[in-house]
């Protein structure tokens, strides 16, 4: 009687909290869970009764990593609500503040939290004797990544000039112009990257997935468009509810979503699926080396989605710089009226595809509020993923299953401690 | 012998960890000679029970927690509170203000007693805290002063003054001078005064100077016709936990 | 030289005109000048024996004339003419050798004897070669075109780092400038002074390898700026920060900066609505720059002050030949500015140290302190603080170090706190307190240059708005005046009154001792007499005159008042002769009384020898009546013989007061007596006290206080918690008569209650 116990508590080089049950006997599976057992923050709670000035500064506190995702979002939910008209120099800056996060996180994801698991190593630190150059490399990305964003909002984490309706302070085109030339010098390290991960053995699991992300008719979109699926049309993002579709499990504090199947996955591989026309051209060219053409129904892949993603911010940064140096960049004086009503921002953070949704009152006071988050989407998917990979390995030594269905975890590159922000709060008062 | 160093995370967005990990390659080097990480959940998998100083991020908002976190201050010769969320309780307070009970079963219904959760608290209501690294998230730069500090055995010059004095050295203008609100006077410096350089205010994340003038602060608001409600609104954002305590 | 002849240099014609028709008059040789350049050519040319010289002048200052001409022929005598006398003017006029600093407007006989002294005294004087002085080397003023100054600009920012004047979200800040476009030279002032260019925020002043102490090296910027658009008012400060940091110890940072720093400065005609520069006499700057523009319209009017200003106009632009209607133009726009100043000094701001001396202990720093947020905002913006930290700072690596310095200040809480944790300035009133004194007074009597150039900037920044020293100063200038006018409404009655008795009555007359008696007096009108433990009164028997006596009960003890009369004089062998029921009159109370508020809170040693006990006896009861507000309280007493003993009543009271430890002696006791016997020092050692806690007070014969400070400096106390009263021949009360003089004090204004502390610069004392 062959006997697999395996519970790994807090799975590492994940954001958040999140448990993996394995017991089976002689081959048959009795528990195989996927458990999300952070604390309930109460965020959508928390930010009923607040003055819309605060609402996305309390907003980004729900995540360090994609603060920028979640900022984005909130501010875009509020001027939807508001009906506020953005200039272009507010949208090309947004975007531009949207691929420095983007940046960082996947360059953190696919470097130092992914890649030690494919070379054998149980963290960065081992790589930075072994592979020093990549680390060197990838710690320059991410500063880069810093530098962009402070040229831009002050900071990267919890961002600070980013405020509904524009800016709090613009850009000095100077720091623009050295930022461009630093992002050009990023196209021979991003070279190393791909190099790297063309050596890099992929776990081979094809399982068929429904993939939803946002969508835009001219562009690879991350702040805008509307909500694509690969089993259905597209959805305006008022409408994400008909999509996510959210219920309560037991072994999870967050709750679960569902559309067309029982699962559905969000996050770069999805993009990329839905999206890799647009692509950038270098972008293009690292997919086709990397062997990842669209659609791909293989979860380890996400990880090297990020890496094609990570050229096509790259070239778009520049791309971005070079039109707002051109035309200059202009004081736009911020004139934002509160108005009652309601308005949904969906941006796609670098895990997947995320929704804030807010009721406003006439004095800009919000009265509801909900965020679905990327990861929450996900935890079903992984759920399904592990229901079907791990049958297929049972075979295999404990730690070798071990690595594997953490691996599939940390490919998701997962937000845990967003996803337990907690969900629709009514609060009468 | 090099020092043990472990990172700890408890409720957090996990923000502070990840400055933490913002460092060039050279600096990122210079750490690793200079202490052993031996716990970093969100970097690293060896998870090691013997180390020397603990960082701890995030506040206690769950039962579980706390012993949890008692036996961290057990093992750790020295405990470092990063971050807002650790040192005062920062935006998962927020929540305190709330009637749990009420909260919870709306949200959850018949589910609710599965969820463990009490008012958000920081760390040192639960276990005494040597060193504090103040802000939301915190400066990468003052992560790395404590650290330089504890290495040579000092303690860290962190300053006992206002961020009015930081933002004036930054020649920043005064925000109460543009018709704005600002936490500045009675918030404890140290970051530089970021916030208003970056073209907003001070919303308080550092907490409170040792002796706010609270007073003349809320003279001051009725002065510049701003509501006392917005600010004690702003105020409870990061710290709720310190106006509960009051 | 014609020791005749007089140069009259004056901006006025009236006035110049004038001068020299009286001396001309009187048979001097007179010419004429309206301004200091015109000046300066005329004695280019030709020597003069004497000069009139009035110190406004359109351009360079009547002084800065005086200096220049005396450079060239040192023996010429000078008379100084000016409408805005001050410490700063007479000084500068006597260094520079003037005979005299005459004040407008000017008494013709008078200035006219001082001529015939100036011109006597040069005809005594062997005559004096002129040294080969050379001619100053640069022309001092000189007129450009607005067109002018923006190439001169432009080129500045082609070859140096050029910082300025920027509008920044409608205030007004320096930062660096990389276009002739940005820059403000309107504004009425900045946010931060352009003093962070010569003393930044943040600077490094060594650096150093922790593993090899060799290898440490100071760190000095060098690097060059222009610096354009500086207030007169700052440059200044910049004055007194070039005395702060170059003379005594001189400062390689500052001195790096200063040398490769370009001032350019220019007038402010527009001032901020909280500047009061006027007042502090700094709206104004002769010296301090290279370049000073006057806006005059099309043009800018620019008084050079240095060679390198010289040179810079030289090599970038084209010169006009100012012409006196240029000369006028700068007046009338300097005239004008000063117009539009709303904020201003109501006192001369030369007795604003005194002031603040008089003022030290005044409660008001209290209560404007009360709502400071100890920000630092005020020090971070004030042009003339240059008080800073430093810090070490070490790479991670362990390795390289460096040693900056920081700005600071004295209104942060932990400025004045040492590493055992005490704080020398842990409340903001003192620190407040400290940031006014020392811009009024301290810095001006320790650099000889004002400590606050009237900017406004910390009264803009201070949210509390308490910061500006002008409205602390004008406050303490009006509480002055009220005392003064309190003071004369202190007495209670109108001023014919003031050596007139109140009627009063004898209620008891009681016998103490032998010699002594006790009188209970009641004001009539039901008065109370209110005062305070440690005053006298005039005790007035028409027919006899009157004497002084201290009072021996407490305020507390309402309705009457108690005075003990030994029979040694006259006037006493009278009073000894009345009994209850008589009128007699009462003068006072008088005197400053015992400093009750220093005594809260602490132990009281209280040692009475003799009749000492009189006004003793006033505090004891009144520290009875109010116990809760002291510590322990000791009584000592001291008697010549059991016989001799006053109040004895009271002394069995107070011995059988458990709030309360009694101790006497007698210095010779008798077959009776069981108490102790020696003179009043052998108490002390018997107590114990806590030096730190007690205050100590005396009253007794003359002979006792000598000794009996000897032992209270034996158990540490100090000085200024020994409290004294003593005596002298008090007759009027009120400070006029002169009788009671001990040094240059009055003891019946000044005393009779004193502190050691006080009493060790006064000889005469004890």
């Amino acid at each position: 009687m062959t006997q697999v116990n395996i519970n790994v508590h807090y799975v590492t080089r994940v954001e958040g909290h999140g448990n993996l049950v394995l017991n089976a006997k002689d081959g048959k599976i009795e528990k195989l869970m996927w458990e999300v057992p952070e604390s309930p923050r109460l965020f959508e709670a928390m930010l009923v009764g607040r003055h819309f000035d605060d609402v996305h500064h309390i907003a980004s506190r729900i995540c360090g990593i994609c603060s920028i995702a979640h900022t984005t979002a909130s501010i875009q939910a509020t001027e939807a609500a508001f009906g506020v008209k953005l200039s272009e120099q507010t949208i090309l800056l947004r975007k531009l503040l949207y691929h420095a996060e983007m940046l960082e996180s996947h360059v953190l994801h696919t470097i130092m939290l992914a890649a030690p698991d494919f070379l054998g190593v149980e963290s960065v630190i081992p790589l930075a004797s072994t592979h020093k150059d990549v680390v060197v490399l990838a710690l320059r990305m991410k500063k880069l990544a810093y530098k962009l964003a402070e040229a831009l909002a002050e900071r990267k984490t919890h961002p600070l000039s980013c405020v509904v309706g524009g800016f709090a302070k613009l850009p000095d085109p100077a720091k623009l112009s050295a930022l461009k030339k630093e992002l050009l010098d990023a196209y021979k390290d991003m070279d190393v990257v791909v190099g790297l991960f063309k050596t890099l053995k992929i776990p081979d699991f094809v399982r068929d997935t429904e993939y939803i992300a946002l969508q835009d008719a001219k562009e690879y979109a991350f702040i805008n468009g509307m909500i694509a699926s690969s089993d259905a049309p597209a959805v305006k993002i008022d409408d994400y509810l008909k999509v996510t579709n959210e219920f309560v499990v037991p072994q999870s504090t967050a709750k679960y979503t569902r559309n067309k199947r029982d699962a559905y996955q969000v996050g770069a591989l999805a993009r990329f699926n839905l999206n890799s026309k647009l692509l950038s051209p270098k972008a293009k060219k690292a997919a086709k080396e990397l062997g990842l053409t669209a659609p791909n129904h293989n979860p380890y892949m996400i990880t090297v989605a990020q890496v094609v993603e990570l050229w096509h911010v790259l070239e778009d940064s520049v791309n971005i710089i070079d039109r707002l140096l051109e035309k200059g960049i202009k004081d736009e004086p911020l004139n934002v009226k509160p108005k009652a009503g309601r308005g949904v921002g969906a941006v796609e953070a670098p895990r997947g595809i995320l929704f804030h949704d807010y009721t406003y009152d006439a004095n800009g006071i919000v009265t509801k509020a909900n965020c679905i988050i990327p990861t929450n989407q996900n935890h079903n998917n992984i759920q399904k993923d592990l229901e079907f990979i791990v049958p297929k390995i049972l075979n295999k030594s404990d730690a070798e299953i071990t690595l594997l269905m953490e691996m599939l975890v940390r490919a998701y590159d997962p937000c845990i401690s967003c996803s337990t922000h907690a969900l629709q709060v009514e609060i009468k008062r | 012998m090099k020092p043990k160093v472990a990172f700890f995370d408890f409720t957090s967005c996990e923000g502070c960890q990840l400055d933490v990990l913002n460092l060039t390659g050279e600096e990122l080097l210079d750490l690793l000679n200079a202490v052993e990480i031996v716990n970093f959940r969100e970097a690293i998998s060896r998870r090691d029970d013997d180390y020397d100083i603990a960082f701890i991020e995030g506040s206690v908002t769950r039962e579980a927690e706390i012993p949890r976190l008692q036996k961290i201050r057990a093992q750790a010769k020295i405990l470092v509170a990063l971050g807002a969320c650790a040192c005062i309780g920062g935006v998962n307070a927020l929540k305190n203000n709330l009637k749990m009970d009420e909260a919870l079963k709306m949200v959850y219904g018949n589910d609710a007693k599965q969820f463990d959760t009490i008012p958000a608290r920081p760390i040192n209501a639960v276990v005494p805290v040597d060193f504090y690294i103040r802000g939301c998230p915190v400066q990468t730069g003052e992560v790395v002063k404590v650290i330089k500090a504890l290495l040579l055995g000092r303690k860290p010059e962190i300053p006992n003054y206002p961020v009015c004095t930081e933002c004036k050295m930054a020649g920043n203008i005064c925000v109460y001078e543009l018709g704005k609100t600002c936490l500045g006077p009675v918030t404890r410096a140290g970051c530089s005064a970021i916030c208003v350089s970056g073209g907003r205010h001070c919303w308080g994340c550092r907490g409170l100077v040792d002796e706010p003038n609270i007073n003349s602060q809320k003279d001051i608001l009725e002065k510049y016709g701003l509501s006392a409600e917005r600010i004690i609104d702003k105020f409870k954002i990061y710290n709720t936990y310190t106006e509960v305590q009051k | 030289m014609n020791t005749n002849s007089i140069l009259v240099v004056d901006d006025e014609a009236i006035v110049r005109e004038s001068i020299r028709d009286w001396l001309k008059e009187s048979g001097y040789d007179v010419a004429t000048a309206e301004s200091a350049e015109e000046a300066l050519q005329m004695t280019a040319h030709k020597e003069f024996g004497v000069l009139v010289l009035d110190v406004r002048l359109p351009g360079k200052s009547g002084l800065t004339a005086l200096k220049e001409i005396k450079a060239q022929y040192p023996a010429v005598k000078s008379i100084i003419v000016t409408a805005y006398p001050s410490e700063e003017t007479t000084a500068e006029a006597n260094r520079l050798g003037a005979l005299e600093c005459m004040i407008k407007p000017v008494a013709p006989e008078e200035l006219e004897k001082l001529v015939r002294e100036a011109i006597e005294s040069l005809e005594k004087e062997p005559a004096v070669k002129p040294p080969a002085v050379k001619a100053p080397a640069f022309k001092k003023s000189a007129v450009i075109s607005k067109r002018s100054f923006k190439t001169l600009v432009e080129n500045l920012l082609k070859t140096t780092e050029v910082v300025g004047v920027k509008s920044k979200k409608g205030k007004y800040v320096f930062d660096h400038v990389t276009s002739f476009d940005d820059l403000r030279m309107d504004y009425d002032v900045t946010v931060n002074p352009p003093t962070q260019y010569l003393f930044p925020a943040r600077e490094t002043i060594l650096k150093y390898d922790l593993t090899d102490f060799k290898k440490s090296a100071p760190v000095v910027d060098k690097s060059p700026r222009a610096i354009i658009g500086v207030h007169p008012y700052d440059i200044r400060a910049i004055e007194l920060l070039d005395e702060a940091f170059i003379t005594l110890n001189p400062d390689p940072n500052y001195i790096a900066r200063r040398q490769n720093s370009l001032i350019i400065g220019v007038d402010c005609l527009h001032p901020s609505p909280k500047a009061f520069s006027p007042s502090m006499g700094t709206n104004v700057a002769e010296t301090g720059f290279d370049l000073l523009l006057t806006d005059i319209g099309d043009t800018y009017m620019i008084t050079v002050g240095s060679q390198k200003g010289a040179d810079l106009l030289k090599k970038n632009v084209q010169v006009i030949e100012p012409t006196t209607d240029d000369i006028a133009r700068q007046k009338m726009a300097r005239d004008e500015a000063l117009t539009r100043y709303r904020l201003s000094l109501n006192v001369a701001r030369e007795r604003l140290p005194k002031m603040l001396d008089d003022a030290y202990d005044d409660p008001y720093w209290q209560q404007r302190a009360s709502t400071c947020l100890s920000c630092g905002s005020c020090v971070m913006v004030c042009p003339t603080c240059f008080c800073f930290d430093v810090q070490d700072d070490v790479a991670l690596n362990l390795k390289d170090g460096e040693r900056n310095r920081l700005w600071d200040g004295c209104m942060l809480v932990d400025f004045a706190k040492v590493a055992g944790g005490e704080n020398f300035r842990h409340d903001k009133t003192s620190r407040f307190h400290h940031r006014i004194y020392r811009k009024g007074k301290y810095i001006l009597e320790r650099y000889g240059k004002t400590g606050c150039v009237g900017c406004g900037r910390c009264g803009i920044a201070c949210l509390a708005e308490i910061a500006s020293p002008l409205e602390a100063f004008n406050d303490i200038a009006e509480i002055a005046m009220n005392k003064q006018l309190e003071k004369t409404a202190e007495s209670v009655r109108p001023e014919e009154e003031l050596y007139a008795p109140l009627q009063a009555e004898l209620v008891r007359v009681e016998n103490l001792a032998a010699k002594e008696k006790v009188f209970e007096i009641k004001l009539a009108g039901g008065r109370e007499l209110g005062q305070k433990p440690g005053q006298f009164v005039e005790l007035s028997l028409y027919g006899m005159g009157e004497a002084p006596f201290g009072v021996a009960t407490s305020p507390t003890r309402r309705g009457t008042f108690e005075i003990a009369i030994r029979n040694v004089g006259s006037l006493t062998n009278v009073s000894h002769t009345l009994k209850a029921g008589d009128t007699v009159g009462i003068r006072g109370p008088f005197g400053n009384g015992f400093p009750l508020k220093q005594f809260e809170g602490k132990d009281l040693l209280l040692i009475a020898g003799g009749t000492g006990i009189f006004p003793m006896r006033s505090l004891i009861q009144y520290v009875q009546d109010n116990r809760h507000l002291y510590g322990k309280v000791i009584v000592l007493y001291g008697a010549r013989g059991p016989a001799e003993r006053l109040f004895t009543k009271d002394l069995e009271a107070w011995q059988n007061d458990k709030s309360i430890e009694f101790h006497e002696t007698v210095d010779r006791g008798d077959a009776n007596w069981k108490g102790n016997v020696g003179v009043i020092t052998t108490l002390i050692p018997k107590v114990q006290i806590d030096p730190k806690k007690t205050v100590a007070v005396v009253v007794g014969p003359p002979i006792m206080y000598r000794f009996v400070i000897v032992e209270l400096k034996k158990r540490d106390i100090a000085d200024e918690n020994i409290i004294m009263s003593l005596e002298r021949r008090m007759k009027c009360g009120v400070g006029k008569c002169g009788h009671c003089q001990m040094n240059g004090l009055y003891v019946c204004q000044d005393g009779p209650v004193f502190s050691l502390a006080q009493l060790r610069t006064v000889k005469e004392a004890i």
